[in-house]
């Protein structure tokens, strides 16, 4: 028999030094004016951070009551199929040759200010990165809690200022079957393409993830920039993204092209609309062991209360 | 050198190795702490011990074909004398791919609303059907049954087939393409035996013909 018995690393979110603490500790550093001590902090606090900045964890989205997914785990256990189809092979492959660095992000179509440029000069132009505890929830029932470094997609439709026009934002992933090994496979329509209507983009919660445990998103978890939509299924959070177009009509994302009877446009998490192979209604957690690693599913994911309002009135048996 | 082969594949503790090997393999995760074993450990063995059914399962139904294509070769005969260890083996697994599934279902009102989807149903009939097999695959259940209507009832295996590649194809999301590798080999044969049999059909409805002409001239 298998025992799950945590590992002595493995620290429940309950042990994190709360942020408040961890701050006053910088400003006790300081007030006794140790230089070194405080440099050699800020210096490990600037190494943490994505790309060079900061991050500080928005204390709006911690999930306190929920323990993170081991940072191991996370990072091995991935859906990436431009380069396996296989959960651990991702992890293998996306590191062999492929360099998602340095890396042009397009963001254009029916904006005012359309941008391309470096990922790193994105960062910087929408103002640093924070960070935000989300559940992930996959559509093959699976569940995983993250700390995610990024933005929030917001600010980036802020600066580029979509027009009367734009009800639709289309994401779309790199192309390079060389370095990417499942992408010679022409089982799907390379590349990856996701979408999401306009007032989701630009819900407080859609977030540009561009790492993840404060340090750089690694190749396998989508690098260098990456979506994470907490309520919707896993899908939708697109890996490794070049462009960014608003339209005005439906993009057709990746999955609904290939089983539009299993997967849909608004893929939202919901635990009363079952996949045709599998109830929804409870997902495992990721790493909770050979037993009772099963729970309910919620509605949106938990996000109920900042995402319910876009859907009122959609039937969402019909539109899943 | 091939009589040193026949030899070891007529040996039971061989055969008996071999049939256990893809289930001591399920320690090797365990032991490596493999991440994706780790991340769901009932997933990972669910499906790996479905896979390794199936495999078996299709071995065993290539033994006909095999015979009746090559009806003199020794291999194949002494592989063929454990063909009922081999199908009792396969459901051993099957039934520890449908342990490994209730646990990861965990929750009795979830695994009833699975039974109503496609998915679901194949594998549980084809669970069914191997289960009536294996528990007539004793020699007093071909006594008790007469040898034709035994093998009648056991050549619902082909339905068994049928129904498994349904249920690990539709489980592929990108294409059944690991599927069709899987049950390529069987088909062939399968093609290939019936060829065979039509072809010998022919040949000796033929001669038969021919040999009733010369009659009718004399």
């Amino acid at each position: 028999m298998f025992i799950n018995s945590k590992k002595n690393w493995e620290l429940p979110e309950s042990a994190v030094t709360p942020e408040s603490v961890y701050q006053s500790r910088r400003a006790f550093f300081k007030s006794l004016g140790y230089g070194v001590a405080g440099a050699a902090l800020s210096a490990s606090y600037l190494d943490g951070a994505t790309t060079g900045f900061p991050t500080e964890r928005n204390p709006k989205y911690t999930l306190r009551e929920l323990d993170l997914t081991p940072y191991d785990l996370v990072t091995s256990y991935n859906n990436f199929y431009e380069f396996s189809t296989d959960k651990g092979g991702p992890k293998k492959l996306a590191n062999k040759g492929w360099k998602p660095e340095p890396w042009t992000v397009e963001v254009s179509g029916l904006v005012r200010n359309p941008i391309k440029m470096d990922v790193n000069d994105l960062i910087k132009k929408v103002g640093g990165i924070e960070q935000r505890v989300y559940r992930l929830r996959c559509v093959e029932a699976w569940s995983i809690v993250v700390p995610w470094d990024g933005f929030p997609l917001r600010k980036l439709i802020e600066l580029v200022e979509p027009i009367a026009d734009a009800k639709f934002v289309k994401f779309t992933s790199f192309n390079n079957p060389e370095e990417a090994p499942g992408q010679r496979s022409k089982n799907i329509d390379w590349p990856y393409v996701e979408g999401l209507t306009l007032s989701e983009a630009a819900n407080e919660l859609t977030f540009m993830g561009t790492g993840l445990y404060g340090k750089p998103m690694p190749n396998q978890n989508g690098a260098p920039i990456r979506l994470v939509v907490p309520w919707k299924y896993g899908f939708k959070s697109i890996k490794s993204i070049v462009h960014i177009d608003f339209t005005s009509k439906a993009p057709i994302n990746t999955w609904q092209a290939l089983q539009p009877r299993e997967y849909g446009f608004f893929a939202n998490v919901n635990p009363n609309v079952s996949h045709p192979r599998w109830s929804q209604a409870t997902e495992r957690i990721i790493g909770g062991g050979f037993f009772n690693s099963r729970k309910e599913t919620l509605m949106f994911n938990g996000y109920e209360k900042e995402v319910g309002h876009l859907y009122r009135g959609l039937d969402l048996r019909k539109f899943y | 050198m091939k009589e040193k082969l026949v030899h070891i594949f007529r040996s039971k503790l061989f055969i008996y190795t071999v049939l256990a090997l893809p289930g001591l393999y399920t320690l090797y995760p365990i032991l490596s702490q493999n991440p994706t074993f780790l991340a769901d450990p009932a997933k990972y063995l669910l499906e790996y011990v479905g896979k390794t059914a199936t495999l078996l399962f299709i071995f065993v139904l290539s033994l006909s074909p095999m015979r009746a294509l090559i009806p003199n070769s020794q291999i194949i005969a002494s592989i063929n004398r454990h063909r009922r260890v081999f199908g009792v083996s396969a459901f051993v697994y099957v039934v520890f791919h449908l342990s490994f599934y209730l646990i990861y279902e965990g929750i009795l009102s979830q695994i009833v609303e699975n039974f109503q989807k496609p998915f679901i149903l194949s594998g549980a009939f084809a669970f069914f059907i191997l289960f009536i097999l294996t528990s007539t695959s004793t020699d007093w259940a071909v006594r008790k049954f007469g040898y034709t209507r035994w093998k009648r009832i056991h050549r619902m295996a082909y339905l068994a087939a049928l129904l498994i590649f349904y249920h690990q194809a539709v489980q592929e999301k990108t294409g059944a393409v690991q599927t069709v590798y899987f049950f390529a080999p069987l088909a062939v044969l399968e093609f290939a035996r019936v060829s065979k049999y039509i072809l010998k059909k022919k040949t000796l409805k033929n001669v038969s013909s021919k040999s009733h002409a010369a009659a009718d001239r004399r």
